[in-house]
């Protein structure tokens, strides 16, 4: 029991009520600075956190120092990214520019400003031509390309040159090496990709599936994929899923890496932009020791395509300076020092064909020419404002798949029932 | 009590190996390549690298984010001890028609999914200007922390004999007065519980901090999702990060932690 | 007299600011719930009225999730319930050397629930993961952690167990520190052992404490998003996606009206666990 202390007569009201007050206002005063949306000449960039966002923050005081635009990045997480993007375009705030994944740009384009008029003044010869496609939508231009990526194939070359093979360049072909060289005891695998409910997964399946001239979509906007090149595509890939190691089943995009970093891993198939750590010496024991390939066909060659491209918002106040940057951010120059940042893990690409092929790139990034004759075949998503709906269904039913919950046939079916549903068909 | 003691010290063993392990192993990994960090069998000893601390805190803003962090902390714990306190206190000297409803719709309204209420406070931030500040973000946390802190308080004003307050009222103190100068004083430990709680709230908060912030307000946990990269969780820089974010909570319960144990003493009973 | 009614005053500051702060958003989200709104075509708003409810209903993969949320809040309560009571009368005890540790204990509550998680992801990883390296070694064999649909559930509740025992731990180790020593003297004059003190006085006693514990985070478990997002994704395959990971699903592709009809029954639910517990309180009394 405390002891009453003395106390005044008339104690000033409140000194609680005082102080808290104070404290929360010059919270509040602190919280209030303006923020640089409406200032002249900064831009406001919407950028992907991670890696892609070191080499830009290493490179943004060139673009201030040549243009005297100054650039506040504000960078989100990989699985938040859109939802922000969304969020904050549909809603009339905030972004001049953005640096967006292709498949979003249908749904996120009534928001964009076309550029076709300011990309009259580019050359784009220089630009790998499917790289420009990645930032259209319905005949209008609506971003410029900045970070292409594909899937390649990965493949250990010493193994490959102790039996003499080459890489395949078939899937027959690279069943046949995977199971000739799947040795589970030794813990060496034939192959190595996702088999959980990552978005991942479906993105292999469709890579196997489109590589037998399967497609989502029809010309008819219906759901195809339940189609005789469906199911040999999808047949081909539940064969890789049993090449490869038992914990398959919860992998993601990390762990395909992981999987190729311990040796663990014959032949992979990746995104490029995974590959560079794949040949740092602290994360991986096999570095040097890769070879890098064209994926392989069924009856054609269909790897998937993935550019990360610049937009500038239709409500940005400030529309010349956000094409300045977005000039810059897909131009020769940020391209030659992005590939070659120096860093063991990080990397933009750059879809420009002089840089692919400049012989400094390609020291740089192993994979550059690989990358390069990948990015000339790749394969577009269906350039949907639905896509993203009908992605995140896919991914759920090919994880089912791979769980065991369904069987191809029933898969596939579900598969279209999903984009449908989802085209209103 | 001998045997009673040794007893004791069995059980602890595998209680304390169980907390303390993914503790020592995030301590362990923040100091290891990520190579090591799969090695078989686990390396406990092992030379000690200090790149994953420098990548956090140069590649980065670090310090930027972590002031953000302590600033939102700090506002948002004294916000919800002003309001709670004096709401708490409030709900433990009345009852009228309706306190009990409204006590019961306090807590409720806290129980919303996060992400449900997300997008009503961005569209309500954006109308008022407070997107991407320090206040936009305060006020949501206060919202978050204030249910518990006076429900906790209210325990706590409970314990308070009324006939100390009337002895301080005959003394001639204003009832804000008795407040401050009696009742507070001796409910310090509960204030101190609500204090920590409202301080991990905020400090720990993701969701609201990512959607809310932009390039001026972002705090510590969305820095550290964005360790999970598209390449995988960094788990060395990760690790790193977690270190240091942990610091002052740490610091804060050696501090407060007898008050914690007597404040939840003398607060549960009534509840 | 007149005193006492004053203090009603003190209560505006405090309710008025939560009332705007949490009521105007949950209305707001109220009224939504009843709209198809997708923020890809921001112009093509419609009433549905009860619409988004009844394709909830209608839907297997949301009746599911309601069933894995149950068995997730059920399981790790129960563990949490039980651990944290263990750890309780095992802290009750007076010696000076478990002060100290109390601290300790509690540490788990101060790491990012996101960066826990991935740690625990990491430590579970069935082939380059820790733990199965030590269970592989006293020879407990090699669970597939996040593969297999009940693994990946009960690594859930393993880690969401480890982040808030400390909780439950600390509510009742302060309920039974108020325990008046009176009593179990009075008891063992008369001859009880520890099992039957602990039966006729330890539990009668602690019951209100432990309700509230085990309600308080049973709502909390309930709205758990992090551990799950991280460690499982809701996965495998859809074994472990939980209210709110279909909230977080359908909210992160735009569906604002859907993603917060889901939040509308969630807030029912919990309300109505909620309630449970101010009755059972007010009983216990």
């Amino acid at each position: 029991m405390r002891e009453i202390r003395a106390v005044h007569r008339k104690s000033p009201a409140g000194i609680l009520v005082v102080a808290g007050t104070m404290a929360l206002l010059v919270a509040l005063a602190l919280g209030l600075a303006p923020g640089a949306w409406a200032q002249g000449k900064t831009l406001n960039l919407s950028m992907l956190a991670g890696f892609k966002e070191d080499v830009l923050r290493a490179n943004l005081p060139d673009f201030e120092k040549k243009t005297g635009i100054k650039v506040a990045v504000d960078a989100a997480p990989l699985g938040e990214l859109y939802k922000k993007q969304l969020l904050a375009l549909s809603t009339g705030a905030r972004y001049d520019v953005l640096f967006m994944d292709e498949p979003w740009i249908p749904a996120l384009s009534e928001f964009l400003s076309p550029l076709d008029e300011r990309v009259k003044g580019v050359d784009m010869q220089d630009f790998v031509p499917t790289t420009v496609a990645a930032g259209a939508f319905q005949g209008k231009q609506y971003a410029l390309p900045v970070d292409p990526n594909v899937q390649i194939l990965i493949y250990r070359k010493d193994l490959f040159a102790q039996k003499g093979l080459k890489p395949p360049a078939t899937w027959e072909e690279l069943l046949k090496i995977g199971k000739a060289m799947h040795d589970p005891a030794k813990q060496q695998y034939g192959f190595v990709l996702t088999a959980s409910n990552d978005l991942q997964t479906i993105n292999y399946m469709l890579l196997a599936m489109w590589s037998y001239g399967a497609e989502i979509v029809d010309s008819q906007m219906r759901g195809a994929l339940n189609s005789e090149a469906g199911k040999k595509g999808g047949e081909v890939f539940l064969e890789l899923v049993s090449l490869a190691p038992p914990a398959v089943k919860t992998y993601t995009f990390a762990d395909v890496n992981k999987a190729i970093q311990l040796g663990q891993a014959v032949m992979g198939v990746q995104w490029a932009s995974g590959a560079k750590p794949l040949e740092d010496k602290s994360r991986s024991e096999v570095a040097g020791k890769l070879g890098y390939a064209v994926a392989p066909k069924g009856t054609r060659v269909s790897p998937m395509r993935g550019v990360w491209t610049i937009a500038i918002a239709k409500s940005s106040p400030n529309q010349d300076a956000a094409w300045e940057f977005a000039k810059w951010l897909s131009s020769r120059e940020f391209g030659m020092a992005s590939t070659r940042y120096p860093s063991a893990i990080s990397a933009i690409h750059s879809p420009r064909v002089s840089v692919l092929s400049d012989p400094g790139t390609q020291q740089a990034l192993p994979y550059a020419p690989v990358l390069l004759d990948s990015l000339r075949v790749a394969k577009e998503r269906p350039r949907l404002k639905e896509y993203a709906d009908i992605q995140d269904s896919l991914r759920i039913i090919a994880g089912k798949l791979t769980a065991g919950e369904l069987k191809l046939d029933a898969a596939l079916r579900e598969m279209d029932a999903a984009t449908n549903k989802m085209l209103g068909k | 009590m001998r045997t009673r003691k040794l007893l004791t010290v069995l059980a602890l063993i595998p209680a304390l190996a169980w907390t303390l392990f993914p503790l020592l192993w995030i301590l362990t990994a923040s100091f290891k390549t990520e190579l090591s960090l799969y090695a078989k069998p686990p390396q406990w000893i092992f030379s000690p690298i200090l790149e994953n601390y420098r990548r956090v805190l140069f590649n980065i803003p670090f310090f930027e984010y972590l002031t953000n962090s302590l600033l939102i902390a700090t506002g948002t714990t004294l916000g919800s001890l002003v309001l709670g306190t004096l709401a708490a206190y409030g709900f433990s000297r009345t009852r009228f028609w309706g306190s009990e409803a409204l006590r019961f719709l306090i807590l409720v309204t806290r129980m919303v999914p996060r992400m449900t209420l997300v997008v009503p406070y961005y569209l309500m931030m954006l109308k008022i200007g407070m997107l991407d500040t320090y206040s936009g973000l305060i006020i949501a946390y206060v919202s978050f922390a204030m249910p518990f802190s006076i429900w906790l308080l209210i325990g706590f004003f409970d314990d308070v004999p009324l006939e100390v307050e009337e002895a301080a009222l005959v003394d001639g103190c204003t009832p804000v007065g008795t407040l401050v100068r009696v009742v507070i004083p001796i409910a310090a430990p509960g204030l101190a519980v609500a204090a920590i709680f409202a301080f991990l709230v905020s400090w720990n908060e993701f969701l609201f901090a990512l959607i809310l912030s932009g390039v001026h307000s972002k705090t510590l946990p969305v820095v550290i999702a964005g360790l999970t990269t598209d390449l995988g969780p960094l788990y060395g820089e990760m690790s790193a990060a977690a270190v240091m974010v942990m610091l002052p909570n740490v610091l804060m319960t050696l501090v407060l932690q007898r008050y914690v144990v007597k404040g939840l003493t003398l607060g549960a009973v009534k509840g | 007299m007149g005193s006492v009614q004053s203090r009603r005053w003190f209560l505006v500051p405090g309710v008025i600011f939560l009332l705007v702060i949490d009521m105007v958003p949950l209305v707001y989200s109220l009224w939504v719930s009843f709209y198809q709104w997708w923020l890809v075509r921001p112009r093509d708003i419609r009433f549905l009225g009860l619409g988004n409810y009844l394709s909830l209903a209608a839907d297997p993969a949301f009746r599911r999730s309601i069933l894995v949320t149950c068995t997730l809040t059920f399981g790790a309560v129960l563990a949490e319930f039980l651990a944290g009571l263990a750890l309780a009368l095992l802290f009750a005890q007076p010696f000076r050397f478990l002060r100290p540790l109390r601290a300790v204990i509690m540490m788990p509550l101060f790491v990012v629930p996101v960066v826990g998680a991935t740690m625990w992801r990491l430590i579970l990883h069935p082939e380059m993961g820790v733990l199965n390296y030590y269970l592989g070694l006293i020879g407990l064999g090699n669970p597939q952690w996040l593969a297999d649909p009940t693994m990946a559930m009960c690594a859930l509740i393993l880690v969401d167990a480890w982040r808030t025992i400390p909780f439950m731990f600390l509510v009742m180790l302060a309920g039974l520190e108020t325990l008046p020593a009176e009593l179990f003297e009075a008891a063992r004059v008369d001859g009880a052992s520890w099992l039957q003190a602990f039966r006729f006085i330890t539990l009668p006693l602690l019951t209100y404490i432990m309700l509230v514990a085990v309600l308080i985070r049973g709502m909390d478990v309930f709205r758990e998003f992090d551990i799950v997002f991280v460690l499982t994704g809701g996965g495998p395959g859809t074994a472990t996606e939980t209210m709110q990971m279909l909230n977080y699903r359908v909210f992160g592709l735009g569906h604002m009206g859907q993603a917060n009809a889901i939040g509308v029954v969630t807030l029912i639910l919990v309300a109505l666990m909620c309630y449970l517990l101010i009755r059972v309180v007010q009983r216990s009394r």
